[in-house]
């Protein structure tokens, strides 16, 4: 068995036994993702031409590889969110999530793909070209955080970081085999994190085990004073030693769901996951959500494009990134550095933000939306007063081949009804693997209430237990 | 047909910067005299992936200088993105709490053109983020015809409170007065310095005119003020201008105008103004202020220095005018209340520290915190004064002294050689004798009788009165020598 | 359709966008199929519901007024290329 294949607990086990050293496990990830890259293309930037320095030699991560989505500011590497429009820029600090990491120990490979400004749910729609789902490569990885599972899937890294502002970490850990935990809303600090919906966008790890997510969420969680919105006087015991139980526990489908066409492999392993659960002593129940189901969609896109088109304002070319240096006036050189810079899909949906908030509009769209967000949250809460957890697919249907949906755009974000109305109520979301169907790695959701981080994660313990952990996707390598 | 009247309807804007060390949302100095671009990090420069920062103090002074325009606290406000795209601005928004802001409505009050008093009232005072400056290339270092201009972003993200008047004014003058009495009050509470020179309070006015024959003009936003006399000049440019409009039986335009100080005049704005909605900024959680909170920061608020000035009429009789000399200057009134508190006599010290002090504050270019005269000092010098120890003359004269060579009373009394409470009796006696020794030819005349127009005892008296530098009574001199030449 | 390519155009335009024709027209199509799925929310009674803000009641954080200087605005200067001495150097403002 290579190194690579290792997952983050057993490695952090044989560095410490001595069993092999940081530089051979750089070196096997190196040498695995030399193997693998050309056919998923999974990084933006590569930092592995020679071996980092180990910022914390004594760190819970010391000499352990890993990579970020390309919108998490790294001091003095280029970081793009997959834009042209931020050019070569070179971020002059650190975002405090990579922070936390790199005093762990941690090393960096690279930053990898994603949509543009995480605008997307394929991994395609990004200025450097798509990434492959490294379980098929013709097939779509998942976005928005597409290289973040494609890099673990593929055996580049034992984990990485990811965000998730309406499904993009839960997503692609479902395409690619991997499991992938978006947090609660305030747990883990968004300080360094190139906004799209700001009131939506949470930073979150993939790993190739539960156990293993647990103890990257003890390393990132936690208050940051730089972040106002992130939580204070929360402590999470991740890592606790307690067994776990998921006897008594409650935990429902939702009611409206069940008429919703689902490929056959997602629904099959509904019911075996269902009968392990039952197995295991959980009470198996049903929760309505009328108000998630039918208008979830509509208001996340409403508040994502609000807030998008202001955090997409200040790309104007005079402080960094690309630019043009022979404008006449400053208008022109605003209009061709963005009408350059941003991709098609980005204007499309700065366009639909600025329009949902003209004064003329703002009250019938915008407001509007914030306040189906208010019952979208009261439904969940009402929810959760009956029920532990939630058990949902993460989409319907299995990874895509790379531009099928590419003519309509707004034909897929139907497809994410299934997460995105977790960001809309700021609930963590735990996507994980259940099993293949054929080469394809097929994943589904539980949801919790806020704060039930742990006591979620526990829960996947249990369930990786009975449903078996992915394998290394072959990346393409015959 | 009756002369038509117009009768201006004028609402006031007014930006000013709070007094804080650090920005609204960062950690940057507020310094903007700093080397250009030096005083920047990546929250004010609005790099990607960064969020802001409320300040504590500045919520504070946000509060006092609500407190100072007679506003209430509100126990919730909220931050707003306000959208526009200009080279200043890094975010491409402003963050500004435009829709919920930290204040209820107060008001200011100002004389009518009868001398009355009138309220104008304030909509709100709102906390909001300041932009980066801007220096033209133009030869006359303005915008209009710079082919380039440069941005400095030590200013962007300081602090800025924005003051809506309703509108209420009716005149140029009391626009100014409105301002001037606002700026005085904020000072007071602390929450600025208000330094006109250093660009710390900036004016817009809406302007529009009603006709006496029901016609009413449309609002005119009148920008670019920066300090009393363009906002006054604007206003009254902006008034004719509409009055001549109105008068030819033409319609105002309702736009946007810029005030050209060098020009005087108001120009058409050719920058188009968006207006955006403003959406919540997400990154900022609600604001909440409790009562607790509140009360803490009203006890802090000082007097207000037209309570002060009319509690200085009304308790010590000092004179209208004098007072509000006296209080126009928060640490002024203070040294002059210490003043009064160390013995002085109200009126007396009113008046020394309204000529004296003033006049010497004025010749140095000094401030008050800086005068070598303590205000118990002064005290002491006023009631020697007051108590005929030293004549008013010679009260003076010590005064200028101890500013010149920064002693104290006494010495200073000795230095010039004064005799307090002037020279009688024996020393006088001694005086008058050394004087008649020392000029024994006068005395054989006065005692021969020969000097009979008495212009020889004058002579003596003018001897004695020089030696004792003016400091003994005529009569008492004139009777002493009468009786020493018997 | 909700609005006309002239309507769209003129949002681009307010956003700094300029379209061509393919774009416009995807950004027209793209716009009016939205504002038609937006339509829902008339179904719903919202007179009364308080527009959402955060998930849980939060209090704005408040700092203390400290003055920490950022180590490296040479580095935040470094990364623009309009940078003409300490200042950012920018093309005309005023339209003519």
């Amino acid at each position: 068995m290579e190194l690579y294949e290792l997952n983050l607990h057993i490695l952090i086990e044989g560095l410490k036994a001595k069993k092999f050293s940081p530089a051979e496990i750089f070196q096997s990830c190196k040498k695995r993702i030399d193997q693998c890259e050309e056919n998923i293309h999974a990084f933006i930037t590569r930092t592995d031409d020679k071996p980092q320095s180990i910022e914390n030699p004594n760190g819970l991560l010391a000499g352990i590889p890993t990579v970020l989505k390309d919108n998490l500011c790294t001091k003095g590497i280029r970081t793009t969110a997959a834009s042209k429009i931020l050019g070569n820029w070179k971020p002059p600090y650190n975002a405090t999530a990579w922070e936390k990491l790199r005093s762990a120990g941690a090393v960096l490979m690279g930053k990898v793909n994603m949509d543009e400004f995480a605008m997307g749910n394929t991994c395609g729609n990004s200025a450097f070209g798509p990434t492959h789902n490294p379980n098929d490569i013709s097939r779509v990885p998942g976005g928005s955080s597409g290289g973040s599972a494609a890099a673990v899937s593929a055996g580049y890294v034992p984990f990485s970081l990811g965000s998730d502002t309406g499904g993009s970490i839960r997503q692609p850990a479902s395409f690619c085999g991997v499991y992938g935990f978006k947090p609660t809303y305030g747990m883990v600090s968004r300080y360094g994190l190139i906004s799209y919906g700001s009131s939506l966008d949470q930073i979150g790890p993939f790993a190739r085990t539960v156990q293993d997510l647990q103890l990257i969420m003890s390393i990132i969680s936690g208050h940051d004073p730089m972040d106002s919105s992130s939580f204070r006087n929360k402590d999470h015991d991740f890592t606790h030693s307690e067994d776990v139980s998921i006897k008594g526990k409650r935990i429902a489908v939702v009611k409206e769901f069940r008429d919703f066409t689902l490929d056959a492999p997602i629904s099959d392993a509904i019911k075996r996951t269902i009968k392990i659960l039952e197995d295991e002593g959980a009470i198996i129940t049903e929760v309505s959500l009328p108000v998630v189901a039918k208008y979830a969609v509509a208001c996340y896109y409403a508040l994502a494009m609000s807030e998008a088109h202001t955090n997409l304002e200040r790309y104007d070319g005079v402080r960094l990134g690309y630019t043009v240096k022979d404008a006449a006036g400053i208008k022109e050189m605003f209009e061709r550095v963005r009408s350059y810079g941003f991709g098609a899909e980005v204007k499309a949906r700065i366009i639909a933000g600025t329009c949902l908030t003209e004064p003329s509009r703002c009250e019938e769209y915008y407001v509007a939306a914030t306040k189906v967000r208010t019952l979208i949250a009261q439904e969940f809460s009402r929810a959760f007063g009956e029920t532990d957890f939630i058990l949902q697919p993460v989409t319907p249907s299995l990874p895509g081949k790379i531009g099928e949906n590419d003519e309509d755009a707004l034909k897929g974000y139907e497809a994410d009804l299934y997460t995105l109305p977790v960001n809309l109520a700021g609930l963590p979301g735990l996507s994980f693997f259940t099993g293949y169907s054929g080469n394809l790695p097929v994943g589904l959701q539980l949801i919790g209430p806020r704060w039930s981080d742990v006591s979620m994660l526990d829960t996947g313990v249990i369930l990786e237990r009975h449903l078996g952990s992915p394998k290394i996707a072959n990346g393409g390598v015959k | 047909m009756a002369e038509l009247t117009f009768t201006p309807v004028i609402g006031i804007e007014i930006h000013i910067r709070l007094k804080s060390d650090s920005k609204l949302f960062c950690s940057c100095s507020t310094n903007t005299d700093a080397p250009a671009n030096t005083n920047i990090c990546p929250v004010c420069m609005g790099l990607p992936g960064t969020l802001p920062h409320l300040n504590h103090r500045i919520v504070e002074q946000g509060m006092l200088a609500g407190f100072a325009l007679n506003c209430g606290i509100r126990h919730k406000s909220l931050f707003f993105r306000k959208s526009y795209f200009y080279p200043d601005l890094p975010k491409g928004h402003q963050v500004s709490q435009c829709d919920l802001p930290i204040t209820t409505s107060g008001y200011i009050e100002v004389h009518d053109s009868e001398g009355k008093l009138k309220k104008i009232r304030v909509h709100h005072l709102h906390l909001e983020e300041d932009v980066g400056s801007l220096h033209h290339s133009a030869s006359d270092g303005r915008l209009e015809g710079a082919a380039t201009s440069y941005v400095d972003y030590n200013r962007s993200g300081t602090p800025l409170a924005e003051i809506v008047s309703e509108p209420d004014v009716s005149s140029a003058k009391e626009a100014v007065e409105y301002v001037m009495t606002l700026r005085r009050r904020v000072i007071y509470s602390g929450a600025s310095d208000v330094e006109l020179e250093k660009g710390m309070m900036r004016f817009d006015a809406n302007v529009s005119m009603k006709c006496s024959d029901g016609r009413w003009g449309k609002k005119v936003e009148v920008k670019n003020m920066n300090s009393f006399k363009a906002l006054e000049h604007a206003i009254e440019f902006e008034i004719k201008r509409q009055k001549k409009i109105m008068l030819q039986g033409g319609e105002v335009k309702q736009e946007t105008r810029h005030w050209n100080d060098a020009k005087g005049i108001t120009s058409s704005s050719r920058v188009k103004e968006s207006y955006r909605k403003f959406i919540v900024e997400p990154d900022l959680p609600p604001l909440y202020i409790s009562q607790e909170w509140i009360d803490r920061v009203a006890s802090r608020m000082p007097e207000m220095p037209d309570v002060r000035a009319n509690r200085y009429v009304n308790d010590w009789e000092i004179p209208q005018e004098v007072a509000d000399v006296l209080t126009d200057d928060k640490n002024l009134a203070d040294y002059f209340e210490s003043c009064v508190s160390s013995g002085a006599n109200p009126v007396r010290a009113a008046h020394w520290v309204r000529t004296e002090v003033l006049r010497v504050l004025n010749e140095k270019g000094q401030k008050i915190a800086d005068f070598s005269i303590k205000p118990e000092v002064l005290a002491g010098l006023v009631k020697r004064v007051d108590e005929g120890k030293l004549s008013t003359t010679q009260g003076k004269e010590v005064f200028d002294y101890m500013c010149a060579n920064n002693s104290g009373i006494d010495d200073s009394v000795k230095a010039l050689g004064i005799t307090e409470g002037g020279i009688a009796g024996n020393a006088l006696n001694d005086i008058i004798a050394s004087v008649i020794a020392a000029n024994p030819d006068v005395l054989d005349e006065i005692k021969s009788g020969r000097d009979k127009k008495g212009k020889k005892l004058k002579f003596l008296q003018g001897l004695v009165m020089k030696e004792t530098k003016g400091q003994a009574k005529p009569q008492e001199v004139a009777e002493a020598i009468a009786e020493a030449v018997k | 359709m909700k609005l006309t390519s002239e309507e769209v155009n003129e949002i681009a335009l307010e956003s700094r966008l300029l379209l061509n024709e393919q774009e416009l027209a995807g950004a027209v199509r793209y716009i009016n199929t939205f504002l038609d799925k937006l339509d829902c929310f008339r179904e719903l009674d919202l007179k009364d519901v308080e527009p959402f803000s955060f998930a849980e009641a939060l209090e704005c954080p408040l700092r203390e007024d400290k003055v920490i200087p950022f180590p490296d605005n040479e580095a935040i200067l470094h990364e623009s290329e309009h940078v003409d001495g300490s200042y950012f150097k920018v093309p005309r403002i005023m339209e003519e």
